[in-house]
């Protein structure tokens, strides 16, 4: 092998930059052997762990050293990607601690589970890090094929297989879609590289080009389950084990956006408007949605395409304004990083509901939880207080940060109607509010004796992390 | 630490200790809060006693730095200025009464109570200390939340209707000023204005050209409008009121009405002087519509506690018109009505709590004869009525005095329209009150109603006791309003004769309003 070649690529930079992936990696390996060994079968969990504060100690060295480009120029490990690994690995994180509590009973494949789990954060590093179409091809893959597995994981279940199913289909089709624009794009272009392509972009786009764009921001669209292409995620997220649910809410919405973010001044100026009509429709669908439900998992479900929504006015805005892409990058940031405390504390409290076997995914059933679980209750109306965006949680910063970038776009008509929907989304919150405080619960139903102290541990530090983004939230600003 | 932040965090700091104590105990709960905000009730009045009335400048200014947004510095910055001061000791004042009567409405989940009540006094307090606008923002819906359950836990039979509604339409208007906010952020950051103190902020936008303050006075103005509530905004409060338990509605009346009238007042006007008197007409319009179609309303009513609330409506009627005359006089009227109906207003509520904690009934019409069996409630209700009304002597006379003197002076029609709310408000209390207390005895329950006892006497006497020093020394808190009143119709006057040498404003306008 040509010795500069290899100089080129394996020096001490590239380690740095590919050191959180191949912690992962080897973390990965070492749970595969495990499974034969019994004895070492037992330190699985700190394995998972290991591995997840391995990456999560090499991304806070990035987070100080960045490198901004290696292997050739096709991954990078600059700064945002870094702080995008870190939300990637603590959605993983609170998803796996909830999974533990949630199979408890059921047991079905562990092994399996937490290699399938510690695949995932990779393939969103790799989406985040991607300066290189096929690069994030693999991640994407690397991430969707774990949690088509994942999805479908309680087979004595069947609208968790319907679940599996259906997510699989539908990002079949999405890869199509992704693979299909890609190869216009290439046709039209020569290059897969995101910085030749910049440069091409500069020069002017042909028509063949735009629309491979056009397929690819499709594919990326349906991972961040955007309007129209959001049907499945209700069905998707009610039907999968809830903590697969907190991967594919928090973990999965974040890569895809990462990459959004930084595709899009391969999109052309004028489709700013479209983006930011996309956005305010995805917050109507996804407030008007959720606001029928009675199912919580599902109004969740439909919450979260509410807020794919908003963030989706961040790439609106970054198109319309190239000057923005900092603000927009950082706001983009934050939000993901309270949502992943909120949404992933108030999935894993549902988890922990249905791990106590209390069958919780009706509103219905929540009437009286504020009696009967106080710390519980309390929680949960933190996380939709959160979510609401009301102060002193980190969802208000975050909502200031989008309408913030949004309004500096001179997006105005948008903000305003963001903002008006946001006043929908209050209402259904509130009404899971009411439900657990206000109204009479229906049948006395004694707290189970249970004790998951991982679970507790795990809402514990998501409510300490929401409630620390919207007092002191300079300690996450100062890292962004 | 600093006087503002002690004041507004001990009640935090209540609520912490009242949430984690393991005595179960009621009692010694109970004791805490009483305890808590009694002390707080202490500061407040300190407070107000070493303010310097004679100074527009904010005063026991504290300021630290708290986090960075884009290139803007958030500070956590506490001070306050002649007119917060007044609702800070308003607030301060009376919070130990609100739960002191508590002690005969709340009979379970009384824990969660206190906690948030304790929690509802750092979040009002805060909306008046606050220095900084993201601060004062945070201040303003946090203290959204504790009432929300305070109306939906203890409310009466129909409370989630209402209490969704409150949530709702108050939201709405947050919403929309939240937009205000961070558009005027980021302008004036545009602008080179790197902070988010009010003071700072104020500066550049009372200077900013009239086109450029429109949307943002509108954003801020209609937050607070459905907040106060103004006409036609109104809709909320009736249910609100008539649904929360008595110490709800007095904390609603007291206080949170105030927050809209003080938010109009600090950023409607302070901010936007130039929005402002374009404005001033539709506003004072508004007001002097609400006055008379409150009075109206409350003439209507059957339910006593929706008559107090429509009443409402027409008090905070006089306190937006005064207002929006912009004159000496008005704003000084307007300052004091506020002070002056969440005195009155909480008075009313409090007795009528009495005596529905009794009956168990809010219709008029389940009364009659009750002075004959409750000597001492009827005392202190027609009080509470006769300085609702305004009668010379007491608080409310003071205040409506003032107000129609300003509008006067601006525009007679308005201040005649006006005075028929009045003559209004007279007619509905005082026959509402010839109902309540007067006549025969129609309903045998009554018969066997008991006065009022030590602790409920506690609760009002003070109170009353209260309007009547400011009906008869309202110059002790007009003068601590001064200084800060003048340098703002000063900045009022200013901005008129930068309008009227700049042709900015549309000449027919101004013939409008005289």
């Amino acid at each position: 092998m040509n010795p500069d070649l290899i100089d080129q690529y394996f020096n001490a930079e590239c380690a740095a930059a590919l050191a959180p992936l191949v912690t992962l990696a080897g973390g990965l390996l070492l749970l595969i052997v495990a499974e034969w060994f019994e004895p070492i079968n037992r330190l699985r969990p700190l394995l998972f762990v290991g591995s997840i504060l391995g990456a999560a100690w090499a991304e806070v060295a990035l987070l100080n050293t960045p490198v901004p480009a290696v292997l050739g120029g096709t991954y990078s490990a600059d700064k945002a990607s870094a702080m995008w690994g870190l939300v990637f690995l603590a959605s993983t994180l609170i998803a796996w601690v909830h999974a533990r509590s949630y199979y408890r009973k059921s047991r079905p494949f562990l092994g399996e589970h937490d290699m399938l789990l510690l695949a995932a954060p990779m393939g969103m590093m790799m989406m985040a890090g991607a300066l290189d179409l096929t690069v994030f091809f693999i991640g994407l893959e690397l991430l969707s094929i774990p949690l088509y597995c994942l999805a479908s994981f309680r087979r004595d279940r069947s609208e968790s297989v319907e679940a599996g199913l259906k997510y699989f289909v539908l990002g079949a089709f999405s890869v199509g879609l992704f693979l299909y624009g890609v190869a216009l794009v290439y046709a039209a272009t020569g290059t897969l590289s995101l910085t030749a392509l910049s440069e091409a972009a500069a020069a002017g786009f042909s028509p063949m080009a735009h629309v491979g764009m056009a397929f690819i921001l499709g594919s990326l669209l349906f991972k961040l389950s955007i309007w129209p292409f959001h049907l499945w995620v209700p069905d998707v997220y009610q039907g999968a084990p809830t903590p697969v649910t907190i991967l594919m809410a928090t973990g999965t919405k974040a890569a895809a956006l990462a990459f959004t973010l930084r595709i899009t001044g391969l999109l052309p100026e004028s489709s700013a408007g479209l983006i930011a009509l996309l956005a305010v429709l995805t917050m109507a669908a996804g407030n008007l949605g959720a606001l029928v439900q009675s199912n919580l998992k599902r109004l969740l479900a439909y919450s979260g395409v509410a807020h794919a929504g908003t963030l989706l006015l961040l790439v609106a805005a970054q198109r319309a304004s190239g000057d923005l892409s900092y603000e927009a990058t950082s706001a983009a940031l934050f939000y993901m990083a309270a949502y992943v405390a909120t949404a992933g504390g108030a999935f894993g409290l549902l988890a922990w509901l249905e791990a106590d076997g209390e069958h919780f995914t009706q509103i219905e059933s929540l009437k009286g939880l504020g009696r009967r679980r106080p710390g519980m209750a309390a929680a949960m109306t933190l996380f939709l207080l959160s979510l609401g965006g009301i102060p002193a949680t980190g969802g208000f910063l975050a909502k200031w940060m989008v309408f913030s970038v949004t309004l500096d776009a001179h997006l105005t008509g948008y903000a305003i109607a963001g903002v008006l929907m946001s006043i929908i989304a209050l209402a259904y919150y509130l009404r899971v509010i009411v439900a657990m405080y206000m109204e009479p619960a229906s049948d006395h139903v004694a707290p189970p004796t249970a004790k998951r102290t991982d679970a507790l541990v795990a809402t514990a530090i998501c409510a300490a992390a929401v409630l620390l983004m919207g007092i002191l939230p300079n300690v996450f600003l100062g890292l962004i | 630490m600093h006087n503002l932040t002690l004041l507004t965090f001990l009640p935090a700091l209540g609520a912490l200790i009242v949430a984690l104590l393991p005595n179960r105990d009621e009692r010694v709960l109970r004791g805490i809060t009483l305890f808590v905000t009694s002390v707080v009730a202490v500061l407040g009045v300190s407070l107000f006693c070493a303010f310097d009335g004679s100074q527009s400048a904010l005063q026991f200014t504290q300021s630290v730095d708290w986090f960075t947004l884009g290139k803007t510095n958030v500070h956590y910055e506490m001070g306050v200025d002649g007119i917060s001061i007044l609702l800070l000791t308003l607030t301060a004042i009376l919070m130990p009464f609100v739960a002191l009567s508590s002690l005969g409405h709340i009979t379970e989940r009384t824990r969660e109570f206190l906690v948030w009540l304790l929690l509802m006094e750092t979040g009002m307090l805060g909306v008046f200390a606050s220095a900084d606008l993201v601060l004062f923002y945070f201040f303003w819906e946090v203290s959204l939340v504790p009432l929300y359950f305070i109306l939906g836990i203890w409310g009466g039979e129909r409370r989630l209707y209402a209490t969704v509604k409150f949530f709702l339409f108050t939201l709405a208007g947050s919403l929309l000023m939240l937009l205000a906010v961070i558009a005027l952020v980021s302008q004036a950051a545009a602008d080179g204005v790197l902070s988010t103190n009010i003071a700072g902020l104020t500066d550049w936008a009372s200077t900013t050209p009239l086109e450029a303050q429109f949307w943002l006075f509108a954003g801020f103005a209609i937050a607070f409008a459905i907040k106060v509530p103004l006409f036609p905004f109104h809709t909320w409060l009736a249910d609100a009121h008539t649904q929360a338990p008595t110490s709800g509605s007095v904390i609603l009346a007291g206080v949170l009405l105030k927050m809209g009238t003080y938010g109009l007042l600090r950023f409607g006007i302070g901010m936007f002087p130039a929005a402002a008197i374009n404005a001033a007409p539709l506003f004072m319009i508004l007001g002097a519509f609400g006055i008379v179609y409150g009075a109206l309303l409350a003439m209507a009513q059957t339910d006593m506690k929706r008559l107090i609330a429509c009443s409402s409506v027409s008090h905070l009627g006089y306190v937006v018109l005064g207002m929006f005359a912009l004159t000496h006089a008005g704003l000084r009227g307007s300052v004091l009505q506020m002070i002056n109906h969440g005195l009155s207003t909480s008075l009313l509520f409090l007795l009528f709590g009495a005596l529905y904690e009794r009956r168990h009934s809010r219709a008029i019409s389940q009364y009659g004869g009750v002075a004959a069996v409750m000597p001492l409630f009827a005392f202190f209700w027609v009080f509470a009525v006769l300085s609702s009304v305004g009668l010379p002597g007491l608080n409310g006379f003071v205040g409506e005095w003032l107000i129609l003197i300003g509008t006067f002076q601006r525009s007679p029609v308005l201040a005649t329209f006006a005075v028929t709310g009045v003559i209004f408000g007279a007619v509905y209390l005082l026959s509402a009150t010839r109902r309540l207390l007067f006549g025969e005895i129609t309903h045998d329950e009554t018969r066997s109603l008991k006065d009022l006892n030590t602790r409920e006497v506690a609760i009002v006497a003070p109170l009353c006791a209260l309007c009547l020093w400011i009906g008869v020394q309202p110059g002790v808190l007009i003068e601590k309003t001064s200084g800060s009143l003048d340098a703002l119709v000063q900045r009022v006057e200013d901005t008129r004769q930068g309008m009227v040498v700049g042709n900015l404003v549309d000449p027919q306008t101004e013939e409008d309003v005289r």
